[in-house]
């Protein structure tokens, strides 16, 4: 057919070309990933990323040369189902969910997806921001029902991982047209600071610091603590806080933190990270 | 009928009496229903609670009925012209029904009905007729795009298999509405014949259609035309019905084409008569919008990517005024380019002027441009203006009677359509710039001079032997500067000199700077036809072509300043060369230019902030979206393989310790302080006299960029203040006294005020239905408003071409008999593929042969389809679900029953329907349609299996173990099987247990049960199939005139048999053959001794052993006679026969005698009888009346006997 694909060249924006390959069915060739770098060619996360794709979909090609720096990629039909990934733990499963997120409600069947790999690192987007703050704005297109939600099972935190997340969400024929041209005023700062494999102690002391923050501005402010313990924790320690404040108007605004990883810089404080994290929801809210 | 014989009685009104008094009551409104029921309280009362219940049951499901799902209007204002497509049988008056109803509505006369014809009927319709031919192709094509279906029937015939077929066909794809017209119906003499024909037609036509639908009466022709008052009351219906938006139709851009034009480059066509053309297609743009550069399926020929598309002003426009009742004679308009009507066709950029042929004639170049323009003058019908504005118009005036001949030349095949038309080659290519060229000398002059340019090229070609591709650049390039110039006699004269220079620069290096710009030029020219790739290509290149490419049709690769400078002179030298008629020109180059403005680069307008922000070396910038990599930048290689990461890191240079930093986002928070009429205190206060405003219009951003301007100071005395809410809402009353700020307060007052209203009164009947009616209405506002006050040129690029539109369609690389078999009878359609679409895939799908079809389909044999907008050929496996989901392949489609089928197809959505035909090639006596379906799933994977069965025979067997050979071929096999189920022929089951060394594929097996030698096992297994990836799009409008419904694809296994005249060879096993059955021999019966000791002598068996020769002592002695002993034996011989014959006489006498006295025993006995019979008769009959007498005597009471 007279389809013709898109070519790019790099590995920018290589979630969003796959995903919006995925989703408008044209084909799509990305040159020269990284072919000036010392370690030329996809990244194992890439890699894992593009498997996870090849999972959700039925019919898809994938071309890969040999240097992995041309890729070729023809999608198939979005088919959902139940599928379990280990995301590969360069980065967190954040990186892998945002994807999802953007493909899930326009599957043929029910997606139930189960990701392991690191929930919570400093450079992507957590679980736990995810859940709190692109759920409800989904919410708003009208993709809602039982089935959509994302439950973390088990946290693992950077280097190590062992985060377990499920992601369920029902199939929508259509999204709702949306009018939110007007963010509104806070009305609360809803939050979750986590720690696991240390101290139970360390979250409330996130707490602590970063109410200290805001409560000059709003008394609406409830931060949960959640320490996961056992087998539940995965396999590195560390902490970190997710803050979200919403709107009068169901928009939300988020910021969040998380510890530096084992073995990776200077260790943090909490209560530095939870001023720090609260600071970084006002410049959230100042831009 | 008989009227006036029988007077009767009429009616009297009662003016006194109850009855009178009654209805005079229920004139005034005294008595309803209410008062009845009031006075008559106990028949309304409830009867029965269950009853009630099922009443309102019934009642309630009657309403819901009625609901259908709420959708968004989208359907524009301006709305397309509405389709109606006249089918029937041949010979049955289609062409004249379409040509009555032109002549009703505009009052002209058409001759040939050819290709779609438009008028406009009213102040607010538009009507396309298109004739639909007998062909199946043109059937299905029409039937996807009519609105209105007029079906006619030849009544004095009946109905015709065309007309169920067609039908059949809208059934499937979206049942446009439909209205039947019978015709013929002068052939009927007899009164009586005429109206049960009517009564029968109908009744059929409403179980087909609907119950009720409409069907009209034609009752004959006066002077071969239908009768007028018949013609215009169908047109009346014609002009008021109601459409209903069919779901295919409405999600999906569809042209009907009504004007073809090739593009091709005469040179190229010239070269290589069969190379691929370029061609526009015009038409209005029907069901939603389209989008530019889509990919698009013409029926009957295939699948294209549009290369370019533009509106053009509308050539059939509705009328501007609406004030009027009726159309005057100038609105009525005509449009039909195919039929040659029309006078004047506008393209992007030219203007055609259709002659009449005597106009040609006159060649007098003083006269010509005056008839010219006065004649576009008049047939115009939009102000000069705005088509000016709209398109840029150049007048090809003189060129008319020079370039046919031209164009024979280069293109001997262009025929049909093209003579109508008025050709320069110069149109041929598409221009980027205003060519005013209304002097006809000089237009005479420059098509003269372009001609001599391509004998110069030609020359050159042949003297200098260049490549073909440095030919078709040159060629290309001297096209491109002869377009991209004004053609002014000076500017020309440059251009020769150029053109001398060409072919050395070609190859030379040291070029003129004119000619590179104009290389330059030559090359923007096709900006517009680019591929996507391309765009991108020309964005990377150049830091400088973001500003470029404001004006993107002069997106120049090289410095702007020369290509401007190079434009300005130009237009002067336009200016000097025109001279009449200056402010016309003017106009048109302010047009021009605002045009040029107007049409910003897409990818900026969407992606401008991004520009900026990319600009400001912010890296991880989240709204970066698709595009960015591509855009030029100089770090672009650290650019093209950054991080992808949605995450953003604000640059934390606020230092969110200080006072200020937090009070500047203060605000933002619930707690902060309120826009004035939105602050709970003032709310409070207003809702007491007015209901405060609630709606928000100044967002929060807005409203923090005010409070960042004010000084802290005040900030910080507000935020005191804040807690005292009466003080600050004094506050804000005092800031309150602006009139105007009061005046908008009134009539928000006002408008809160009704809205309350509205909402107390209203929303008591209030369901979830209207509420979603309402969400719906108020979306489709909202998208109304959206662009309504937007240009087109900018409201194209951000939604698309609106439907309704008069759009240009420009498609590269269309096979070159798509032009040379054109026919203008056969519709040519545009349907529009949305994303993914234009993939191929499996389609799982059910599909029942149709049931007037009048066999059963095969797997494998070859079918053409038609799904979506397409028709192809493909290869069906037709399936069947099994109880436990399995698919199994069925060899033929069931006779009365839905089945499975699969195939390879375009990707279609889910529940589209579809149609197959067998084939598509002329008309069969018998129904075409053979089956009809629905998509069921799209997927990338088959799951059809079929059975197969693996057989062995047992060579070993111990107990309930044997050792079965046969099945596999190797150890591998057998381990792939192992632990599968067996089974013999007789019942017994088991299990295959693990592989045998020697054979190979030997393995040993439990059972249930022992096996006999004899046995057979198997295994039963279902093997995977594969779908035949056969999609074969049906060609039929690539095929020459007149052998349009020609079109064959693949041929079924039966017809290539036919046709080749091979015949299978049977299995010899299954022939008869003479039977030869061999004699049965039995062996002798052998009973042993010591039972034959024990039998009785009786049952034992005698010795019948062979005599053989007695032996001479046992031989009797033969008696020999003497001759007075034979004498005595013969005498005695002879008396006793003798004896015997008198013997058997009298036995035979006695026989006889002895007959006869039985014979009259016989009758005596009978008539004994007989006798005997009477007397008894007589005895009972007067027993029977002593019995009577006796009887009566008793009832009679009969005291005088005793």
């Amino acid at each position: 057919m007279a389809s013709h694909g898109l070519t790019y060249d790099g590995c920018n924006f290589f979630r969003q070309r796959l995903v919006l390959s995925t989703l408008s069915g044209k084909r799509v060739k990305i040159k020269n990933i990284r072919s000036k770098d010392d370690d030329p060619g996809l990244r194992d996360f890439e890699a894992s990323f593009i498997r996870l794709l090849d999972k959700v979909t039925n019919g898809s090609r994938i071309e890969i040369n040999q240097t992995g720096t041309v890729l070729f990629y023809q999608p198939g039909l979005l088919h959902g189902g139940p599928i379990e990934h280990d995301c590969n733990t360069q980065r967190s499963i954040g990186y892998y969910l945002e994807a999802l997120l953007m493909l899930a409600p326009f599957m043929k069947t029910s997606l139930k997806a189960t990701l392991r790999g690191v929930t919570n690192d400093p450079s992507d987007p957590t679980v736990d921001l995810l859940k709190s703050t692109a759920l409800p704005v989904m919410k708003k297109f009208g993709i809602d029902g039982d089935g959509f939600e994302l439950k973390v099972l088990k946290r693992g935190m950077a280097p190590g991982g062992g985060g377990e997340v499920v992601f369920t969400c029902p199939v929508r024929r259509t999204i709702r047209p949306v009018q939110l041209t007007d963010p509104g005023k806070i009305k609360r700062i809803r939050g979750v600071a986590y720690s696991v494999r240390v101290s139970p102690q360390m979250a409330n002391r996130i707490v602590e610091s970063a109410r200290g923050v805001l409560n000059q501005f709003i008394p609406d402010i409830y931060i949960h603590t959640d320490h996961m313990k056992g087998p539940n924790s995965g396999k590195s320690p560390g902490f970190g806080l997710t803050l979200v404040a919403e709107t009068l108007n169901g928009s939300f605004l988020s910021a969040e933190m998380a510890s530096t990883p084992q073995g990776q810089g200077d260790p943090i404080l909490p209560e530095d990270l939870g001023r720090n994290c609260a600071k970084l929801l006002l410049e959230e809210v100042y831009r | 009928m008989d009227g006036k014989v029988k007077e009767q009685k009429r009616h009297q009104q009662k003016h006194s009496g109850p009855k009178a008094e009654k209805k005079k009551l229920r004139k005034q409104g005294g008595t309803t229903e209410e008062d009845g029921r009031r006075r008559n309280p106990k028949a309304f009362a409830v009867q029965s609670a269950v009853r009630m219940a099922k009443t309102f049951h019934r009642a309630q499901d009657i309403k819901a009925k009625k609901h259908h799902i709420p959708l968004v209007d989208r359907t524009p204002l301006e709305p397309p012209p509405i389709v109606i497509v006249v089918v029937g049988p041949p010979k049955v008056g289609k062409s004249t029904l379409i040509r009555c109803l032109i002549k009703n509505f505009t009052r002209q006369k058409l001759g040939d009905i050819c290709g779609p014809v438009t008028i406009v009927s009213g102040k607010k319709r538009r009507l396309t007729f298109m004739e639909c031919n007998n062909d199946i192709n043109t059937m299905i094509d029409l039937a996807k795009v009519a609105d209105l279906v007029l079906m006619l029937i030849d009544a004095s015939f009946g109905f015709e298999m065309e007309t169920f077929e067609f039908l059949n066909i809208c059934q499937v794809h979206g049942f446009p509405r439909i209205m039947g017209v019978l015709t013929h119906l002068d052939a009927f003499k007899n009164n009586k014949t005429l109206r049960k024909t009517k009564k029968n037609l109908k009744h059929r036509f409403w179980t087909e259609v609907y119950q009720g639908a409409k069907l009209f009466y034609l009752s004959g022709m006066v002077y071969g035309e239908y009768q007028t008052q018949e013609v215009k009351n169908l047109g009346r219906f014609i002009s008021v019905m109601k459409f209903r938006p069919l779901v295919w139709q409405t999600s999906h851009p569809y042209v009907l084409v009504d004007r073809m034009e090739d593009l091709t480059d005469p040179e190229k066509v010239r070269t290589d008569p069969k190379c691929d053309r370029t061609v526009s297609l015009y038409g209005y743009l029907r069901g939603t919008y389209l989008k530019n550069k889509g990919q698009v399926h013409i029926p009957g020929v295939g699948d294209f990517q549009v290369a370019d598309v533009n509106f053009l002003p509308d050539p059939c426009s509705l009328p501007d005024a609406q004030k009027k009742r009726a159309l005057n004679e100038k609105e009525r308009l005509l449009y039909a380019p195919m039929a040659g009507v029309g006078g004047v066709v506008y393209d992007k950029d030219a203007v055609y002027i259709d002659l009449p042929a005597n106009h040609v004639n006159q060649q007098q170049e003083e006269v010509r441009p005056t008839t010219e323009l006065v004649q576009s003058l008049i047939d115009t019908h939009a102000t000069l203006d705005a088509k000016m504005a709209a398109s840029k118009v150049s007048l090809f005036s003189g060129s008319a009677f020079l370039d046919p001949t031209d164009i024979d030349e280069q293109s001997g095949e262009n025929g049909g359509l093209q003579e109508k038309h008025v050709w320069d080659p110069n149109i041929q290519r598409k221009r980027r710039k205003v060519v005013f060229n209304e002097d006809d000398g000089e237009e005479e002059e420059s098509g003269s001079s372009d001609d001599e340019d391509d004998a110069d090229s030609d020359q050159e070609e042949q003297e200098e032997d260049e490549d073909e591709d440095e030919d078709n650049l040159s060629t290309f390039l001297k096209e491109a500067r002869a377009k991209s110039d004004g053609t002014p006699p000076v500017k020309k004269k440059k251009l020769e000199e150029g053109k001398e220079e060409m072919p050395v620069f070609a190859d030379s290096e040291d070029e003129l700077e004119m000619s590179e710009e104009e290389r330059e030029a030559g090359r923007t020219g096709d900006s517009g036809h680019c591929s996507e790739e391309d765009e991108e290509d020309d964005e990377e290149s150049g830091d400088e072509s973001m500003e470029e490419e404001e004006d993107a049709a002069n997106a120049t690769l090289t410095k702007q300043t020369a290509s401007e400078s190079e434009e300005e002179e130009e237009e002067e030298e336009e200016e000097g060369a025109l001279r009449w008629k200056e402010g016309l020109q003017q106009k048109a180059s302010e047009a021009f230019l605002r045009q040029q403005e107007a049409a910003p680069n897409l990818r900026k307008l969407v992606y401008g902030s991004v520009a900026e922000a990319a600009d400001s070396e912010d890296e991880e910038e989240e709204l970066g979206g698709l595009f960015r990599v591509s855009r030029p930048q100089n770090s672009k290689k650290f650019q093209a393989n950054a991080l992808d990461c949605s995450r953003f890191n604000p640059d934390t240079s606020h230092d969110w310790d200080l006072e200020e930093m937090l009070n500047s986002i203060r605000d933002c928070f619930v707690t902060g302080k309120w826009d004035e009429n939105q602050d709970a205190a003032t709310l409070l206060k207003e809702d007491e006299e007015l209901y405060g405003d609630f709606e928000d219009l100044e967002t929060g951003e807005v409203h923090k960029g005010q409070t960042g301007n004010q000084d802290p100071a005040e900030q910080d005395s507000e935020n005191d203040e804040a807690d005292d809410d009466d003080d600050e809402a004094e506050e804000s009353q005092v800031k309150v006294d602006d009139e105007q700020v009061q005046k908008n307060k009134r009539l928000e007052k006002k408008r809160r005020l009704k809205e309350r209203f509205n909402a107390e009164y209203d929303d008591e009947d209030a369901t979830y239905f209207d509420d979603l009616k309402e969400e719906m209405q108020k979306q489709a506002e909202l998208n109304r408003a959206e662009f309504e006050d937007v240009d087109d040129e900018t409201r194209v690029q951000y939604e698309g071409f609106r439907p309704g539109m008069y759009v240009r369609l420009e498609i590269s690389s269309i096979p070159c008999e798509f032009v040379t078999n054109f026919d203008p009878h056969y519709p040519i359609i545009l349907g529009g593929l949305s994303s993914g679409e234009g993939n191929v895939g499996y389609l799982q799908m059910r599909l029942k042969k149709h049931r007037w079809h009048s066999r059963i389909l095969k797997t494998r044999d070859p079918l053409i389809l038609s799904l979506g907008w397409r028709r192809f050929q493909t290869i069906p496996l037709y399936h069947i679900e099994d109880h436990n989901g399995r698919h199994r392949l069925l060899k033929y489609t069931p006779q009365h029953m839905h089945c499975g089928a699969s195939i390879w197809g375009p990707v279609t959505p889910q529940g589209t329907g579809f149609l197959a035909v067998q084939s598509v090639t002329g008309t069969k006596a018998n129904f075409r349609i053979a089956a009809t379906g629905v998509i069921l799933d799209l997927d990338k994977s088959v799951t059809i299996v079929k059975k197969l069965k693996l057989i062995g025979y047992p060579y070993k067997i111990f107990k309930n173990t044997s050792f079965v050979k046969g099945m596999f071929n190797t150890v591998l096999e057998v381990a792939k099987f192992e632990g599968a189920s067996v089974r013999t022929v007789s019942g017994v089951r088991g299990q295959i247990k693990k592989a045998l060394s020697t054979p190979p594929g030997a393995y040993r097996a439990t059972f249930e049960d022992r096996l006999l030698m004899s046995d057979i096992v198997f295994l039963r297994s279902w093997y995977p199939v594969s779908v035949p990836q056969l999609y074969n799009p049906v060609t039929s409008l690539l095929l020459p005139v007149g052998q349009k419904d020609s079109w064959e694809g693949m041929r079924t296994v039966g017809q290539l048999k036919h046709d080749l005249g091979i015949r299978n060879k049977p299995n010899t096993d299954s022939l008869y053959k003479p039977v030869v059955r061999a004699q049965r021999r039995f062996n002798p019966l052998h009973i042993p001794k010591e039972l034959q000791k024990a039998l009785p002598f009786k049952s034992k068996p005698k010795q019948q052993q062979p005599q053989g020769k007695t032996p001479k002592d046992l031989q009797r002695p033969s008696v020999i006679r003497e001759p007075q002993e034979r004498k005595v034996a013969a005498l005695l011989n002879a008396l006793s026969t003798v004896h015997h014959h008198k013997k058997k006489k009298a036995h035979t006498v006695k026989h006889a005698k002895h007959k006869e006295f039985l014979q009259q025993k016989e009758k005596q006995e009978e008539a004994k009888l007989k006798r005997q019979k009477e007397a008894r008769k007589k005895l009972y009959r007067v027993m029977g009346q002593m019995d009577q007498k006796k009887q009566r005597s008793s009832l009679k009471g009969a005291p005088q006997d005793d």
